[in-house]
Parts: structure tokens; C-alpha cells; sequence
């Protein structure tokens, strides 16, 4: 029996895991991919928005808000990159200047930092931006985060506190008695519950659907991306972007965690939630968008182009209880700042589920509150310490990023574990860098079959079924 | 006379090591190696390599990763530890890979089975085949080395798709299909890869992509990746590549580095 169940391991429901996991509450988490952070959370710009782009008076804006200051402390604790580099929203037409001061309005009225500057401030700020640059708002609370070892941070110390973490685990059945669910079934298990949190991204419609609940429509918006080399982010100081319309934040060049150099997204709303390709056309555009505002970039930097779905709702960004069951609580429709705000979700979520009568209400004095941080190889400050640690911090595997046989060991060492080459690269970014994997993937290969003892036909890419070779050559 | 000036070189294949014999007199020269065998893509058996280690006169650091340069010591980490070595100028000399996705313009979903050649050669040498119906995009020295391997791991039919004219013959073998002047434009499937789709507009399906066209330099020490200070670069990206290439790489990267040296000594 648990009191409760999230469902989706994104950066949402892992999120709500870690903020239950100090608690007296006994929790399982569920995700239906073979691992956590498939979705959104896995496919996006990594930017931990300050709230300059939301709007005035929404929960979006109040809980995005609430995250920022909080970062810092945070992400130390999560063992996850974090910068706090601002950003800077660029006009360089006269029509996208017109529009800086009520942007600028909004974001001060969300209680968010904004400047507005002139073209020649913005070029100070960042020294590779347009010279038609014309004005621009900075929001300096803005940070460049690592979302892949958020999400994963928040489930590891979770599952560190005792969170129980399902994975391949998809939920097809929810038993409810009268407007009480009393039962999940997910990967063919059937956990009892007293209370169940619908984090599942883009199948929030179908979670709500099987437990009865409120009625939500969900689809695809796709974003399309580029990936640049890490020489190119690294010369970056700012997050570059356009100037949000009504319907879009446009596309960003925005400089990660490790120094690679991300443009996008596009906005395309879609049917097929499975569908994850890229076309020539909207690699263009973005291309092309991202060369008005930063001419420098050039597409032989480019080292992967991918595209991801963020979950488009009605209603949107809706974390409450539901309107017909008593015990299910909705952390969904969060399309673009699921990771801006998880942290006030998470603590959303905990009160509303407090408001039902769960024990989440009183802190466990035993709880872990950190994760020890992992030494990492790549811009290491005494890398000559690292070897008395553990040899094998001189093996080399992934020279792109300097990614170590040690770091790929504790990838497998974790409370929830790399199982698939995939899995190796969002614990390590091992296989992730210039070459993408053309000289390391051999080694990260002969690494798995070690630390998880598959033979060579079994090596998961992704979900199972996917295998880096095919079985049957002999036969 | 000055002090003895001194050279790193990342690179211990035939281009790095006839770099460092060519320097053998003007510098001491610190080859540095992640592989623990010098030769690279040569090879360590053949005659040229073994010549080469036995005059070059340096100091090889081999299964060593170089991993920083900052225009005076190239900071390198293996078994032993991480160490610093001073140096007056760096060689870049760690080879070449072939082209990736990006780069080829192949566009469409990021399924399993799509893979570089290198990765597909060492997986084949150890039995393992990527596909049994692949499509190998190349027609130069990955592309045939990707096929012979993987027909002696066991595949079945494999499809070269070469975007120019083949640079090396492809195997004599009936499994081998050709197609000169085409190129991949987009991958299909889902879970794994189930076809490709030409520029032209052919579908072939296939249960692996196998990239092996193009050369472009390999460069992984931070601070020397694009416009280091005080380095040269020796990466040779003809294809097919040659013991030849490589050596007048050697040579020409030396004479850089003698130049750059001694521009400094009559300022």
C-alpha cells in the first residue's frame, strides 16, 4: 500500500517525487519509457527561466517565480550544473523594438528583473550579438541549467529517501471505488494507493481519462534543435533570444551547462506524439532565425540536430486537484516551464496533497537532503587529485567530453541506473559530444556488458528492443 | 644558443611521429597517445610505424589522453594520474573521423542502428554486426572497410550509397549492391531504424545506417580545438589515406612549428 503514486518521470513528477521523498509519505513512482527524462525534459533549451515571459497574474508566472531565486542552493544539492547568466531578448527590427516596453512592463509586474537596453548595452552584454541588434531586455535572473541531471537528481535523491522507481512501467489501468482511485496498475503490477499525481507529460489526457478524472486534450508541439560544439557555447556569455510574440518565445541560441551551443525550438503543433524527426525546412529556419541574432554561428559547428515534443494542453499549466476525484491531483499541461518551475510545483503538489489528508505534512529527521556530488573530468580545477580517487579517472572513454571510466561506472552505481547506451549519455553526456560517439561508443559498449552483465547482441540503445546490434549474424 | 625549445604532439600515428622525427633535432618532443600503442589507424605491426618509433627520438606518452592546452602545457591524464607538460608549441596530429549526422545533412528520426563506421568496424571485428541489411553511406576507405567487415560478421545484403564516385573499388561480392551519386537524406523508424530515403527519392529498407563518408579532422584538447595558440595542425583528410599523406603532413607540420619557433627566437 502506498499513499502515493506519481505517474511520468519527467522533470514534473520526478520533481514531486523529491519533494514527498522527505516526507513520512510512502511513494512509488512510475514511468512508462525505459528510463526517466524521455520526454520534454530530455528535449529542450535548458533555460531556468526568471518568469520575464510569462504572464502577469498565471500560476505558470507565480510558480516559475517562486523557482528562480532558488537555484543556486537547489542545484547543489541535486549535483546538477547550474549558471545564472541572464538572458537577452533582441529586437533588431523597429516593429520588435515597439514591443520591448510592455514586455518590459510584464516582466516587472511579475516581480521579474528587467532592463531595457540599447542595441550598444546588449552588444557590451554579449559581444557576439548582431550588430542590427537595436535594443534589447535583459533578465538577468535568468540561468542556463542541465535538465537531463535535474530530473535525474531529483529521482536519484528521492529514490535515495526510499521513493520506489518504476520504470518501463506504463500505467494501463487505474481501479477506483465510487470518486476514490484505490489502485494503479502500471507494467503489469497493481499498486494500491491513496492518492495518485498525474505528472505524465503529454499523456496527462490519457492518466485522466483511465482514472476517471477531468477531461484534458493533449498533443504535440515540436521543437526542432541544433547542437553546436562546445568551442562555439563556450564563447557565448549570454542567452540570446528574440522577442516573444503572442504565440511564440521564438528561437534561442542559448550556451548549456558544458559548453555546447543550443538553437531552437520551433512551435509546430502536431498529431503523432511519437514523432521525433527532423526536416531540412525547419532546420533551416532555425538556423536562420538564430544567424539574425548571433551571425557567428556557422552549421559546420554543428554536431546533432534532434527534435523534441513539449506537451501542448487545454487548459494549460494545471497543477490542482480534480474537479471529480478526490484523490488525484494534476501536475499538467506544463508545456515549456516544466523545469523553470518544478520546484513550486513540487511544493504545490505537496500541499494540495496535505489538503486530502496524506501524510505529507511532516519531515522525515533522517531524510538525505543531498546528493554527494559526482567529480566530473571535463573542466575539473585539480584534475591532479582525481586519479588518487579512483583510477580509473584516467581512462579517457569519451574524449569529445572528457568523460571518464569512472563517471561511466557510477552511471551504473546510482539508485536509479543507466540501462541503455542512451541512459549512459544523459548520466555522463558520454557518446554526446563533436563526434557523437564515432570514437567512444565501442568503449561505452564494452563498458555496459561489464557493469551490467548483457551480452553483446542485448546492448540497449534506448528502449529495450532497440539494440546497437542485431542478433542472429552467426546464425 | 637558446634553451632546447619543446613540442607536444597529440597524435601517435604516422603523421605525429614523423612530425616528431623531423623535429628530433630543433626540440624535445613529447608525443602523447590515448591509445597505448603508437601507429593509429596504421597500425603499430607495419614496417613505417615501428621505423618511425625507432628514429623519432621522443618521448612517447602512450595511453595518455591529452585534454587542455593553454598556449604553454598541454595538461594530460592516464593511469598514473594527470601531469602537466611544458611545451613551446603543440602538433595537433589525432587524425580523422567521418562525417556525422549534421554534417551529411541526413535529417529525419534518431533510431537505433545508425552508426559511424568506426563504431560499426570495431563491433564487426569483435562479431558483432550492426546490421544484416545495411546501407553503408561512403565510398572511400571507412565505407569499404565498414563492408568487408560486416560481411564477415554476417550480413546478408549491404547497399553502398556513395554521394560521388567510388574512391576505392567495393568488395566483389554478390550481397554488395552500388548506388554512385546518391546520398541518404533522411532515416526512418522508430525503436530501430527500418529504411532510408534517398535524395532522389528511393526508399531502400534496411536495419542499420552505417556513416562513412567524408573526413574532417578529429580535435579533442580543449583550447586547440578550432585557433589554439602556439599550435599546428596536422590532420590529413584525403580519402583514401595514405602512409604517404601522412608523413608529408609530418613534415609540413614540422616545418610550421620550426617556423613558429623561430620567429619567436629573433624577436
Amino acid at each position: 500500500m502506498r499513499d502515493v503514486v506519481v505517474i511520468g518521470g519527467g522533470v514534473v513528477g520526478s520533481a514531486v517525487a523529491w519533494r514527498l521523498s522527505t516526507t513520512t509519505a510512502r511513494v512509488t513512482l512510475v514511468e512508462a519509457a525505459h528510463d526517466l527524462c524521455e520526454g520534454a525534459s530530455k528535449g529542450n533549451t535548458g533555460i531556468a527561466t526568471s518568469g520575464g515571459d510569462c504572464h502577469p497574474g498565471t500560476l505558470e508566472a507565480e510558480l516559475v517565480t517562486r523557482s528562480s531565486a532558488g537555484w543556486e542552493a537547489l542545484c547543489a544539492r541535486l549535483d546538477t550544473p547550474f549558471q545564472r547568466i541572464g538572458t537577452l531578448a533582441v529586437a533588431t527590427t523597429i516593429e520588435e523594438q515597439a514591443r520591448l516596453p510592455e514586455l518590459h512592463r510584464q516582466a516587472r509586474s511579475c516581480g521579474v528583473a528587467a532592463d531595457l537596453v540599447d542595441g550598444e548595452a546588449a552588444r557590451r552584454m554579449e559581444p557576439l550579438l548582431t550588430v542590427e541588434a537595436r535594443a534589447a531586455l535583459h533578465f538577468p535572473d535568468d540561468g542556463i541549467i542541465d535538465s537531463i541531471r535535474l530530473t535525474l537528481g531529483y529521482a536519484e535523491l528521492a529514490a535515495r529517501n526510499g521513493v520506489e522507481v518504476l520504470r518501463s512501467s506504463p500505467v494501463t489501468a487505474i481501479e477506483r471505488d465510487g470518486d476514490r482511485i484505490v489502485a494503479v496498475i502500471a507494467g503489469g503490477r497493481r499498486i494500491t494507493t491513496c492518492a495518485v499525481v498525474n505528472a505524465a507529460g503529454l499523456e496527462t489526457d490519457t492518466i485522466s481519462r483511465l482514472a476517471g478524472g477531468e477531461s484534458f486534450r493533449t498533443w504535440p508541439r515540436q521543437g526542432q534543435y541544433w547542437l553546436l560544439d562546445r568551442e562555439m557555447g563556450g564563447r557565448f556569455r549570454k542567452v540570446v533570444g528574440g522577442v516573444p510574440t503572442a504565440v511564440t518565445r521564438g528561437v534561442y541560441c542559448v550556451p548549456t551547462t558544458n559548453r555546447s551551443l543550443l538553437l531552437g525550438p520551433t512551435a509546430v503543433d502536431r498529431d503523432d506524439r511519437g514523432d521525433r524527426a527532423v526536416d531540412e525546412a525547419t532546420l533551416d529556419e532555425v538556423f536562420a532565425a538564430a544567424r539574425r541574432l548571433v551571425p557567428l554561428v556557422r552549421r559546420e559547428h554543428a554536431i546533432k540536430t534532434f527534435a523534441a515534443n513539449r506537451p501542448a494542453s487545454d487548459p494549460v499549466y494545471r497543477v490542482a486537484r480534480d474537479a471529480r476525484i478526490e484523490n488525484l491531483v494534476h501536475a499538467a499541461g506544463i508545456r515549456s516551464t516544466g523545469v523553470s518551475s518544478s520546484p513550486a510545483v513540487a511544493e504545490l503538489v505537496r500541499d494540495l496533497l496535505e489538503q486530502i489528508g496524506l501524510p505529507v505534512d511532516r519531515e522525515r529527521p533522517d531524510a538525505i537532503l543531498a546528493l554527494q556530488p559526482l567529480p566530473r573530468l571535463l573542466d575539473h580545477l585539480e584534475p591532479e587529485r582525481l586519479v588518487a580517487l579512483d583510477p580509473r579517472y584516467g581512462q579517457v572513454i569519451c574524449t569529445c567530453e572528457q568523460v571518464t571510466a569512472a563517471e561511466i561506472a557510477a552511471a551504473y552505481r546510482m539508485h536509479v541506473p543507466a540501462s541503455s547506451l542512451e541512459g549512459v549519455r544523459k548520466r555522463t553526456r558520454a557518446t554526446g559530444g563533436r563526434c557523437q560517439g564515432a570514437y567512444c561508443l565501442a568503449g561505452v559498449s564494452f563498458l555496459h556488458t561489464l557493469h551490467t552483465g548483457c551480452t553483446p547482441e542485448r546492448i540497449a540503445v534506448g528502449e529495450p528492443g532497440a539494440t546497437l546490434g542485431v542478433a542472429g549474424a552467426d546464425g | 644558443m637558446a634553451e632546447r625549445r619543446s613540442v607536444a604532439i597529440v597524435g601517435a600515428g604516422i603523421t605525429g611521429l614523423s612530425c616528431a622525427a623531423a623535429l628530433r633535432h630543433d626540440a624535445a618532443v613529447t608525443v602523447v597517445d590515448r591509445i597505448p600503442v603508437a601507429g593509429g589507424v596504421h597500425g603499430w605491426k607495419p614496417a613505417e610505424t615501428r621505423e618511425l618509433v625507432a628514429v623519432c627520438g621522443a618521448t612517447l606518452a602512450l595511453g595518455e589522453t591529452a585534454l587542455r592546452w593553454d598556449g604553454r602545457e598541454l595538461l594530460v591524464i592516464g593511469q598514473h594520474g594527470a601531469w602537466r607538460q611544458p611545451a613551446d608549441a603543440l602538433v595537433i596530429a589525432s587524425g580523422a573521423r567521418p562525417l556525422g549526422r549534421p554534417e551529411l545533412g541526413v535529417v529525419g528520426s534518431r533510431p537505433a542502428g545508425v552508426v559511424a563506421a568506426t563504431v560499426a568496424c570495431h563491433l564487426a571485428e569483435n562479431g558483432l554486426a550492426v546490421g544484416l541489411n545495411p546501407v553503408i553511406m561512403g565510398g572511400g576507405d571507412w565505407a569499404m572497410a565498414a563492408s568487408r567487415r560486416l560481411l564477415a560478421a554476417g550480413a546478408r545484403a549491404i547497399t553502398l550509397v556513395s554521394p560521388g564516385p567510388l574512391l576505392r573499388p567495393a568488395p566483389d561480392d554478390r550481397r554488395v549492391a552500388v548506388r554512385e551519386g546518391e546520398r541518404v537524406a533522411e532515416v526512418i523508424g522508430r525503436g530501430r531504424i527500418c529504411a532510408v530515403q534517398l535524395a532522389s527519392g528511393t526508399r531502400i529498407e534496411c536495419d542499420a545506417l552505417v556513416l562513412a563518408h567524408g573526413l574532417v579532422p578529429l580535435r579533442n584538447v580543449d583550447g586547440a580545438v578550432w585557433d589554439g595558440h602556439r599550435t599546428v595542425y596536422a590532420q590529413p583528410t584525403g580519402d583514401p589515406a595514405t602512409v604517404h599523406i601522412a608523413k608529408a603532413a609530418g613534415s609540413a607540420a614540422a616545418a610550421a612549428v620550426r617556423s613558429l619557433l623561430d620567429l619567436e627566437d629573433g624577436r
